[in-house]
This record gives structure tokens, C-alpha cells and sequence, in this order.
């Protein structure tokens, strides 16, 4: 046990773990958060809190993951290399850690191109790796990431990783989770899972390469919410691979109710994106190596604990 | 009000345009005094900054013909 | 070579308003190639400029010089005299060139005509791209010869990132992911076995990071 967090006890002791997400407001509204955090305790042993996603400005991830604390929830927060050098970043965790937060998701960012500051300057003093690399030091060898020792209380953090099976060059994608592994990541969330068979063969080049037992690997998963988001996210985000199978059944989910009965056909498409949702996480359950999920419902949070119910991962564990 | 008359200068390529303009010229054909011709070893000779002088020198139209 | 583009036409008559005479130079280095502030755009951006401000009923007095290279003195010598016949130039070099002439002549102003882009190549014609960033450390060694910190859009030193797909970069289409370019070539070279250690976190001293840069090579210095 390296931390102690919630998630790392889950982990550790062998159960399959359930982390959700929140997208924090873009205001400063903190009732949002606690509505959409509410929805989500009790289901998930962590909520990963977006950092500024897809580069627009929302309340920051740390101080988001403070507001958990307080309702007893236990935050991952995201951390990005996009918006932060390594000075900010390290002084954001000194802080963070300070608070209490135990679990860090460490990211390159979104490019803030496609942002609502595309005019914006962007850091990327660091990597992903060396973000992972830092936190690692910072915890285990109580070091800055310029060689200085810290001297008191090192932030500790139980250091998460991203990893995209379906990005290119396929072949590559185990090979750098592997470096992610060798910089200090000690669990890692992937990016949401549609194409089973093909992370099913990800994951046995993972195994191949002797990661399984270095690194918790939760599998990413999302409910799609009605057919043209399925069909979006199957042409228009890179690094996403949606099926065709998924797209046609959203498509056929509202077959028969008339377009005028909106409710009916809304009510139709999350009855089907959820039971998808249910069933991927069934799939890759019987993976090797699958460790978890991570369910990504960004703004649709009552998808959550009926996913968790249906998947049969209710009651999250104590430990 | 007299009629406006535009000054036009034609850039003519040597092998075709200027050559028919001579032609013209051999056959008593009449044209507009208002053209007058710039004899060019090919249109692609022709570059931006040759229009634009001529503009500059205060014709109305520029015809490159090639 | 270092790649400009012209300001627009609007924006340098704005920058001109004040001034009646108007000498613009040119610099036969890099952007005479990259068709930015040679001889031939001074031409051609002085006749516009003579007309459009004819039209406007106020023609300034343009007057047209091109050196070899603006950004050395030795070669900017060459138009001293032309200076003391006019208000104010207007440079069609890169942001060296302005600033060397600002330097050179401090009693008279000099104006950017271009915007400096980037550090480039020609891969076709009229086409022009970025291919370094001076970061003052170079790791072309390490990546097969292609640079991640200018051709990455996130300059990572570890891509790709989870937005590769289909060899292209996530922020456009049309711009190359060049971490897979970096994997297709070391593939090819038999060295992929070089990416598989973690690149450490790059020191930014050597880069702009550090503060502005300067060499001084005293074995070519004449006086010590």
C-alpha cells in the first residue's frame, strides 16, 4: 500500500473497482457539483474531476475535489501538462495534497484548438511521463522535480495514468503504457471502451509484456446517450472507435416512436445506451488484467448508479 | 459628357497574340487607338509589377494575351 | 531558413498613416525565398502602396531598396544615404532585420512589413513548414531525424498522444501526427527499441525559457 487512498485499498485487495466522473461548472456555482456528486456517492469508490476538459475553463479539479472530501467522497482529481508548468503543477499538489487528496490522474491535456481559448498560450513543460515521473519522486523519493529534497510532508499520491487503446499506431499503445508504468503509474484509466475484441487483444499484448501485475488497469466505459452521439463519436473524435453495431442498435432503439414523442424516443436511446453500457462492462470484465471500470458520464451522472446496479457491482465494497 | 475611353495596354505573347496583332496590321484592320501593345517573348513574362506599373502610369485595363 | 508572410495591405497603410516618405527595404536572404520581402515584393507592395494612397487623395512618396541580408550591418551600409531623403522605413525583412536596421539607424524609425512565422522548409512549391523551434538542445538523434517539439502539437517527447489517428494530429486534419511519422521512421531504421525508454523532462534552459539566448565565441572575437 503506497497511499492508502480508497481506490488503492479496492485495488489492492483484489475487488473490482467502480470510478465514476464529474465535469465541474463552468461558473462558480458550488451546488452543481454537490447535485452531481450526491447522484454518484455510494456507487463509485473514486470520482475522477476534470481538469479545464477539452481545454474549456471550468472550476478547477482541486478545489472541486476539496467539496468531496467535505461530502465524504473520495476524488481523483486530473492534473494536465497543458495550463501548468512544473513549478504551478507541483505547488498545485502541494496543496492538494495538503487537503487530503490522495489519488492524481497525470495527462498531456486536450490542445486547447478546440477550446473556448483556442488564443490561449500553452505550457507543455512536461509530458505525461514526465508528470508521472515528478509525482513519483515527489512521493517516493521526496524529491522536486529539479533534485530538491522536500523537506517535511511529500505529497503522496496514488498516481494514475491515461492510456488510449485505439489510438495509432496500435502496435505502440502497450509499449507506451509500459513507459507510463516504468515512469511511476500505478493504476491506469483508459479511454472509453466500444471495441471490445480489439482491447480484448490490447490487453493480452499488455499481459505479453509482463504489466499486469505492475499496473491496475481500469477499463473506460460510457453510456451513450442517443444515436447521433454514437454516431458522432463513431466519425468525429480522433481516437475513439465506436462499432457499427453500437451506432445501428441506438438507431434501432427508436424504431417505431413517432419523432414528435421526444420524451419516448429520450426515454428509448438512454434505456439502450445504458444496457450497452452494462454489457461492455460485463465483456471486458472477463478480460485478464481488467481491474475496473471507469464510467465517464459527464453531465448524464443519473446514468451512474444504474449502471453499477445492472452491472451487479453494487454494494461498492468497504475497506 | 464625353463618352469615357478606357487606356487599355495588351502585354501581347510574341508567337501568337503579338503575331496576330502584326497580322491584323499586314491585313489594314483597324483598332482602337486607345490599345496599345507591349511585345512580350511570352505572356509568362509578365509579371505582377509590370501590371501594376502600368496602373500606376494610369491606364485603365490591363489584357495579357498569350 | 526563416519564413515571413506580408502584413496586410491595411495594416501597413495604418502603420504608415503618419509619415510621407516612405523608403521600404527588402533583404535578399531567407524571405526573397519564402516570396515574402525580396526585390519583387518591395516592387510590388511600393506600387500599391503608391496607388492606394493616391486614390486616397494623399500619394506618399515610396522609395524601394533591397539589401543582401538586414540583419548585418555591414550589408545595411549600403542605404544610409537613402535614409536621410525619408520619414520612415518600412521593412520587408524578418523581425531580425527590423530590429538590426532599428539598431543600426537609431535616429529613424523602421516598421515590420512581414510577420516572422517560423523556422521552415519548402516541402513544395508555395508551401512552407515548421520545422524547428530553436530550442537550443537539439533530440533529432533520438527521434529519427524528425522533431517533435516543433512538428508535435503539444511538443510531447513521448507521443504519440490518445488523439493520434490515422497518422494525423488530433487539432486538424490535415497536420501530420508527427510522433507516428517519428515511429514509421525509427521502424524503419530497425530502432524502434529507442522509444521504449522514457525521455526525460526536457531542460528549457537552452530554449527561450532561459531568457533571451546570445554565443559568444571568443576564438572569433577580435577584441577580448
Amino acid at each position: 500500500m503506497k497511499v492508502g487512498s480508497n481506490l488503492e485499498k479496492i485495488l489492492t485487495a483484489g475487488y473490482f473497482a467502480a470510478t465514476g466522473e464529474l465535469g465541474p461548472p463552468k461558473n462558480a456555482d458550488p451546488e452543481v457539483i454537490r447535485r452531481k456528486a450526491e447522484i454518484l456517492k455510494g456507487h463509485v469508490d473514486a470520482v475522477n474531476i476534470t481538469d479545464n476538459q477539452t481545454a474549456v475553463v471550468r472550476m478547477s479539479s482541486i478545489s472541486v475535489g476539496i467539496m468531496l472530501l467535505n461530502m465524504g467522497i473520495e476524488p481523483t482529481i486530473q492534473m494536465t501538462c497543458r495550463d501548468r508548468n512544473r513549478i504551478a503543477i507541483q505547488s498545485d499538489l502541494l496543496g492538494a495534497a495538503a487537503f487530503g487528496i490522495k489519488n492524481l490522474l497525470c495527462l498531456s491535456g486536450d490542445h486547447q484548438r478546440f477550446g473556448n481559448h483556442p488564443m490561449a498560450k500553452n505550457v507543455f513543460d512536461l509530458d505525461s511521463m514526465g508528470l508521472l515521473r515528478m509525482v513519483r519522486d515527489m512521493r517516493d523519493a521526496k524529491k522536486f522535480q529539479c533534485g530538491e529534497e522536500i523537506k517535511g510532508p511529500a505529497p503522496c499520491f496514488f498516481i494514475g495514468a491515461a492510456a488510449n487503446p485505439f489510438a495509432d499506431p496500435f502496435e505502440f499503445r502497450p509499449y507506451r503504457l509500459a513507459k507510463k508504468v516504468a515512469a511511476g503509474a500505478d493504476f491506469v484509466q483508459t479511454q472509453i471502451v466500444f471495441n471490445v475484441p480489439k482491447f480484448r487483444e490490447y490487453m493480452q499484448r499488455v499481459g505479453d509484456l509482463g504489466l499486469l501485475d505492475k499496473v491496475y488497469i481500469l477499463a473506460g466505459v460510457s453510456p451513450i446517450r442517443t444515436a447521433g452521439a454514437a454516431k458522432y463519436m463513431a466519425t468525429q473524435v480522433p481516437g475513439m472507435d465506436v462499432p457499427e453495431e453500437y451506432v445501428r442498435r441506438m438507431e434501432d432503439a427508436v424504431k417505431g416512436i413517432p419523432k414528435e414523442d421526444k420524451a419516448a424516443r429520450k426515454a428509448a436511446w438512454e434505456e439502450e445506451g445504458i444496457r450497452i453500457c452494462v454489457e461492455i462492462i460485463q465483456r471486458v470484465r472477463e478480460i485478464p488484467g481488467v481491474a475496473g471500470v471507469h464510467i465517464m458520464a459527464i453531465e448524464w451522472e443519473e446514468a451512474v448508479p444504474e449502471i453499477v446496479k445492472r452491472a451487479g457491482l453494487l454494494p461498492r465494497p468497504q475497506v | 459628357m464625353t463618352e469615357f475611353e478606357p487606356q487599355i495596354l495588351a502585354f501581347a505573347c510574341h508567337y501568337c497574340a503579338y503575331a496576330a496583332a502584326d497580322l491584323a496590321g499586314s491585313m489594314r484592320l483597324q483598332y482602337p487607338p486607345n490599345v496599345k501593345v507591349v511585345h512580350v517573348p511570352c505572356s509568362g513574362r509578365v509579371d505582377i509589377i509590370h501590371i501594376l506599373r502600368a496602373f500606376e502610369r494610369g491606364v485603365d485595363g490591363v489584357f495579357v494575351a498569350g | 531558413m526563416i519564413v515571413a508572410e506580408q502584413k496586410s495591405l491595411d495594416e501597413i497603410k495604418t502603420m504608415l498613416a503618419p509619415y510621407q516618405k516612405v523608403l521600404i527595404v527588402g533583404c535578399g536572404t531567407c524571405v526573397t525565398v519564402c516570396f515574402a520581402g525580396g526585390e519583387k515584393e518591395v516592387a510590388i507592395l511600393a506600387s500599391a502602396l503608391r496607388m492606394a494612397t493616391g486614390l486616397e487623395g494623399n500619394p506618399k512618396q515610396i522609395m524601394e531598396a533591397t539589401v543582401q541580408r538586414q540583419c548585418e550591418y555591414e550589408y545595411n551600409e549600403a542605404i544610409a544615404d537613402k535614409l536621410k531623403e525619408v520619414d520612415v522605413v518600412l521593412s520587408l525583412a524578418c523581425g531580425i532585420g527590423v530590429q538590426t536596421m532599428n539598431e543600426q539607424f537609431p535616429e529613424m524609425l523602421t516598421l515590420p512589413g512581414l510577420n516572422t512565422t517560423f523556422l521552415g522548409q519548402p516541402t513544395e512549391q508555395g508551401v512552407w513548414v515548421e520545422r524547428c523551434q530553436a530550442c537550443g538542445n537539439c533530440v533529432l538523434a533520438t527521434t529519427g531525424g524528425i522533431c517533435p517539439i516543433a512538428r508535435c502539437s503539444k511538443s510531447l517527447l513521448n507521443g504519440p498522444c490518445g488523439g493520434s489517428q490515422g497518422g494525423k494530429c488530433e487539432i486538424d486534419p490535415d497536420v501530420p501526427c508527427a510522433w507516428q511519422q517519428i515511429y514509421d521512421r525509427m521502424k524503419a531504421l530497425g530502432r524502434l527499441e529507442a522509444l521504449l525508454e522514457v525521455a526525460e523532462a526536457k531542460d528549457w534552459r537552452t530554449s527561450r525559457d532561459g531568457g533571451p539566448r546570445k554565443i559568444v565565441r571568443e576564438d572569433l572575437r577580435l577584441e577580448k
